[in-house]
Parts: structure tokens; C-alpha cells; sequence
């Protein structure tokens, strides 16, 4: 496999930006959806992940929600601003951030959220899924 | 009765000195001052009925001055109709028959009634004829104000709801109202006499020991909050208020108890103090979550990667893979308490019965492979407004449960349909299985957290979540259940009223 096809079979790879201020979750999530088949892009904030995002035009953005500077929800509005057709999913491990996403809803923003812990396996049948 | 020659010589003047010398004399004075001084009305009259005396309190209750009614018939103060009566007594007078006091009514002067007891002795001459009568007649009105006062008194005691009871100071009950027999169950008839210590528990007996201490020293005791045994043996919790009852003299002859069923106001602040714990619970397990859910998290990434580079047939592949499982328990359990959060979709226009429909499809194989039979009844297709992931787990953690009560299989009914409820129309989901049922003691405890009837295989969650769910919808959830052979099995009922509410809009977190 010669670099130029390597790089043609990475373009057509879907491509899923991954952020967390955990970065042991970050960083395994991002190995485990290289083994699933995804290119993956990891961002540690929503500054840096916008940076990134504005390079790498992710098709998925998965996002922990309580994150300092930028949480979640704001680094999301931003994200389907820029990127309409991006799949966004939220993930978060604690229970009081309804407020966080209600300031989203006010707003006219709704998105996807699922409980920490999640099982890899449902994760990336969740970001393979149509829906 | 009998009273010697007060005024057998009427016409003789009470001032003038008689033959009998001064000694004799100052007598007569003596009985006139004292007969003016009296308190009660005093007059004396002759067998004709004419009155002939009269003093000074006669005056003031019955309004004629002595030169007025001196002359007159006693008629002038007696009531029509107790006219004939007034003249059967003098013939009894005349004939000399003693005459027992009596009750009636005399009329005033200025026509009003007044109660009268009135006691008649004979006068007699030197020679022992009768020849007229005193009357003392004694005011009763102030009595009878008295005697009226003390029956409303009484009527009220008796209409209390509180149990209202006296004791003398060796705590043996004197009076018992119905509010007493209501609240203790003992009759007055049957407690009256015994000691108070009957509805003191044994182990407060000590108490009573105290409360007496203090009644003798005459301290009174201000809602004092205890517990009291029934007749059925049943405690009540009651808060008591107990005064000394003094004597004329002041001395403390015993205690006025009163005492205030307090069981639903202990129930009330059970369920509070209950609430409260569950709300600190709720607090501390946001604020731990975050530090147990992301750990979690990171492990079981690991786990997971480390698994996808074991070799597969391998000993490390196998106790990744049991690691994993493990892992699977506790972030079971951590989802559904720490990480359990309010569903993030806005509420939105849901038909109920496709999403039992949807719960359904998903035991869909459990169903079949248990053998249970599922029966729908939707009587009713409206649409609600409800978050829809919150109902989805409230209807699939009750249907779960029935499941698991029908491990031999079973039926599942479930219905629908529009009901006119007391805060407005709503709709009623009733979900029946024909399980094992569960137990009338635990059925109590069953929307409790934590509370679980399955054993290990329970998180004693699911039940508890769908009551806070239900609940912040505005609706209510109730449950039945009978583990009696042949019918046992379990019915849960879900009212959602239609109208959505308004708190959730506004004070939404």
C-alpha cells in the first residue's frame, strides 16, 4: 500500500473528533475507534477542539459535556454552526447538567446524550447507527 | 320545717319594748337586723296569703318596696299558672303539714321571671296554731347562669376531638370525655376508676411518675409529646398538656389531661425526614458521579483495547474478558444511581401506546421464551406531552419487573384509556401480570430505593426512578398486588393528566 492510497483510504474514513478534559478517556477513546475503523482527531478542550475541528471537518463530534472554559454543549452549538451535517453525540458521567443542556434547548440546539460509563462496543454501534 | 314565734304579733311595732323586759326585746332586734341583712329575699305572709313582711333583699331581687307589697296578695309574685299550686300549699300550711323546699318562678316587679328556691316554715302563735309562714326565696338565677355554663362546658368537652381527662394525684382517672374513648378506646364507664398508667406504655411508665412529681408541686406540663397505648394495643402518638386542678384552698387535687392525636403530623414528618434523606442522597451522588463514572469510563476503555490486543484463545483474553464483565455490574449500578439524570429531550407530543408498544418489541424474545402472553387494550390513542425517554423507563423498568415475576410463564395485560381525574382528565396505563405478586408487608416499601424483592438480581432502582419520573410528570403512581394461589400477580397504575406541568416549565434545572 503506497502513501497516496493510504491517504485516499484515510479520506474516505469517517472522520470523528473526540473530546474530553480526561485525556485517559480521550486518548483510549480515540485508539478504540481507530481499531473501529474511524479516523480520529482528539481535543482536550472546546478551544482546542474547535482549532481542530476547523482543519479536520469532522463528520462526528463526540463530546464530554462538563469541561472547563467550554463545555459540551457550547463547543456543540459551534460545531453545527460551522458544520451542519456533522453527527454530534454528548456523553457525560454526572447528573447535573440538565441546566447545561437547557441553555442549549433555549437556544434552539437539542442533541444526543449518553451516560458515562459506555461500553465501547455500544458506542460504536451508536456512531455506526443511521439514526 | 319549723321556726318559733319570729313575728308572732305582727302589728307590734319591732322598735317598741314588750312587757318580757330587754333581754326579749334586743332578741326581736336582733332577728329583725339579721332577717333585713339577709341576702336571700325574706318574707313572711298570713294564712290568707297576704304578705305581711318583707326585707330588704326581697326588695332588690323582686323590685316591690316593702310599702308596696306589705298588704297584698303573695299572688302579685307568683306566675298565673302556678296560682292553684300556691293555694293547695296554704292549705297544706293551714292543716300544719311540713313542706319540702321547692323550684319555681316568681315574676318581678317589672314582670321579668326569676328561678326561685323557696323554703316555707310555719309561724305559729304561744299556742302552738299556725298562723301564717315565712318564705325564704332563695335567687337562683346566677345558679342557673352557673349550672347553664357548666353544661355547654361540658358539652363541649364532650364534642372535642381531643381526648380530655382528669386524675387525681395517685393517677386514677376521674373523667373521660369521648374524645378519650374515641382516641384510646376505652369507655368512660369502663376506665373511670382505674389507673391512668392503663394507656401508658410500660416502658414510658417512668413518665407518669414524673408528671405526677411535678403536678404535686403544681407545674404544669405544655405539649408534651409521647406515646400512649390504645385498648387494641395500638400505639398513638400524642402531644399532652396537663394542668393541676387546685381545691378551693388551692391545693392540687389532681390533673386536667388533654391530648392531641398526633400520629398523621409524626406520619407527615417521617416522610419528610425520609424526603430529606433521599434529597442529600440525590445531592451526594451528583456530586460523586463524576468521580466514579469517568474512572469508569477510562477503565473500561482500557479493558476493552486490552482485550483487542490479547490473543484470543489466550489466558489474558479470558480474564479480560470476565474483567469486563465485572466492570459491566458496577457500571450498571452506576448509571442507574450516580449517573441516573433527567432525560435531555424535550417534552414532546407522545402516543402512550406506541411506546408500549416499543417497550414491548424490545422483551419481545424474553416474552416468547417464557412463555408469556401479552394482551393490549388501548380504549384510548390521545396523545401526551411527556419527555419521551423518561416514560420509555418508566414503562420498561415495570414491564421488566413483571417479566421477572413470570418465570413460568404468564400473561401481561396492559391498557389504556382516558379517565376524568381530580386535577384534571388524564390518561391511565394499567400494566397487570400474573406473577408471583409481592408480599402485603413489602408492598409498602416496594417504591422505596434501594428496596428490591429479587435479591442479587435487584437494584431496588427501577421502581423508584419510575416514581420520581411519573411524579415530576404530575402524575401518580399506585400499585396492587395479591401472591394468593391461582390469583396472585400484580397491577401498577399510571395517571399522567394531560395538561403538563406548569412547574416543570418554569423551575426546570
Amino acid at each position: 500500500m503506497d502513501g497516496a492510497d493510504s491517504k485516499e483510504q484515510q479520506r474516505s474514513l469517517p472522520k470523528v473528533l473526540v473530546v474530553d478534559d480526561e485525556r485517559r478517556i480521550a486518548d483510549t477513546l480515540a485508539e478504540i475507534l481507530e481499531l473501529a475503523g474511524f479516523h480520529v482527531m482528539v481535543a482536550y478542550d472546546g478551544w482546542e477542539a474547535l482549532d481542530q475541528a476547523a482543519r479536520f471537518h469532522p463528520d462526528y463530534l463526540l463530546s464530554d459535556v462538563l469541561m472547563p472554559q467550554m463545555n459540551g454543549v457550547e463547543l456543540a452549538i459551534a460545531i453545527r454552526k460551522i458544520y451542519p451535517a456533522a453527527r454530534i453525540l454528548l456523553f457525560s458521567g454526572q447528573a447535573g447538567i440538565s441546566n447545561i443542556l437547557l441553555e442549549g434547548q433555549r437556544q434552539g440546539f437539542e442533541f444526543e446524550l449518553v451516560a458515562k460509563p459506555i461500553h465501547p462496543t455500544k458506542l460504536i454501534e451508536l456512531l455506526k447507527s443511521d439514526d | 320545717m319549723e321556726l318559733q314565734v319570729l313575728k308572732s304579733e305582727p302589728d307590734m311595732p319591732l322598735s317598741a319594748p314588750g312587757k318580757s323586759g330587754r333581754t326579749d326585746i334586743d332578741t326581736r332586734l336582733h332577728f329583725a337586723a339579721l332577717v333585713n341583712s339577709s341576702n336571700d329575699p325574706i318574707l313572711t305572709k298570713d294564712l290568707d296569703g297576704r304578705i305581711l313582711s318583707w326585707n330588704r333583699a326581697a326588695a332588690r331581687v323582686f323590685g316591690y318596696e316593702e310599702n308596696e307589697i306589705v298588704g297584698e296578695s303573695i299572688l302579685r309574685l307568683i306566675p298565673s299558672d302556678f296560682h292553684q299550686a300556691e293555694n293547695e300549699l296554704l292549705r297544706r300550711l293551714k292543716v300544719g303539714e311540713t313542706i319540702d323546699p321547692y323550684e319555681t318562678t316568681w315574676t318581678r316587679k317589672d314582670g321579668a321571671d326569676i328561678p326561685v328556691l323557696v323554703t316555707v316554715y310555719h309561724v305559729r302563735n304561744e299556742t302552738g296554731d299556725v298562723i301564717g309562714a315565712s318564705k325564704i326565696a332563695c335567687d337562683l338565677s346566677e345558679r342557673k347562669r352557673n349550672d347553664e355554663s357548666r353544661f355547654r362546658l361540658a358539652a363541649i368537652v364532650d364534642s372535642a376531638d381531643d381526648a380530655i381527662v382528669s386524675k387525681d394525684l395517685n393517677g386514677i382517672i376521674s373523667t373521660w370525655n369521648e374524645g378519650a374513648h374515641r382516641m384510646f378506646g376505652y369507655s368512660a364507664e369502663e376506665i373511670i376508676g382505674q389507673s391512668i398508667l392503663r394507656i401508658v406504655p410500660d416502658e414510658l411508665r417512668h413518665e407518669e411518675d414524673e408528671i405526677l412529681r411535678k403536678l404535686r408541686a403544681g407545674e404544669r406540663i405544655d405539649h408534651y409529646e409521647t406515646t400512649r397505648r390504645k385498648k387494641s394495643g395500638e400505639s398513638v402518638d400524642v402531644s399532652v398538656t396537663i394542668s393541676p386542678i387546685r381545691n378551693g384552698a388551692g391545693q392540687v387535687t389532681g390533673a386536667s389531661k388533654i391530648a392531641r392525636d398526633i400520629s398523621d403530623r409524626k406520619r407527615i414528618e417521617r416522610l419528610l425526614i425520609q424526603s430529606e434523606k433521599l434529597a442529600a442522597t440525590g445531592r451526594m451522588a451528583a456530586t460523586i458521579a463524576h468521580e466514579i463514572n469517568n474512572p469508569l469510563e477510562s477503565v473500561m476503555n482500557l479493558i476493552y483495547l486490552a482485550r483487542q490486543h490479547s490473543v484470543v484463545e489466550g489466558k489474558v483474553h479470558q480474564y479480560l474478558v470476565t474483567a469486563e464483565e465485572e466492570l459491566e455490574r458496577v457500571s450498571h449500578i452506576a448509571r442507574q444511581t450516580l449517573g441516573y439524570y433527567k432525560d435531555t429531550g424535550s417534552p414532546s407530543e407522545v402516543a402512550l401506546h406506541a411506546l408500549i408498544e416499543n417497550v414491548l418489541a424490545v422483551y419481545n424474545s424474553r416474552l416468547t421464551a417464557l412463555g408469556i402472553s401479552v394482551d393490549l387494550q388501548f380504549n384510548d390513542l390521545q396523545k401526551i406531552v411527556v419527555s419521551k425517554g423518561e416514560m420509555l423507563q418508566v414503562l420498561s423498568n415495570i414491564i421488566a419487573n413483571a417479566i421477572d415475576s413470570m418465570r413460568d410463564g404468564g400473561s401481561l395485560k396492559i391498557s389504556t384509556r382516558k379517565v376524568l381525574g381530580s386535577s384534571g382528565d388524564g390518561i391511565q396505563t394499567v400494566i397487570r401480570d400474573s406473577g408471583t405478586g409481592i408480599k402485603q408487608e413489602h408492598l409498602e416499601r416496594i417504591f422505596e430505593p434501594f428496596f428490591t424483592t429479587k435479591g442479587d438480581l435487584g437494584t431496588g432502582i427501577g421502581l423508584w426512578v419510575a416514581r420520581q419520573l411519573v411524579e415530576r410528570r404530575g402524575g401518580q403512581i399506585s400499585v396492587a398486588s395479591s401472591t394468593e394461589k391461582e390469583s396472585s400477580g400484580t397491577t401498577i397504575t399510571i395517571f399522567l393528566p394531560l395538561a403538563f406541568p406548569i412547574s416543570r416549565l418554569t423551575t426546570e434545572q
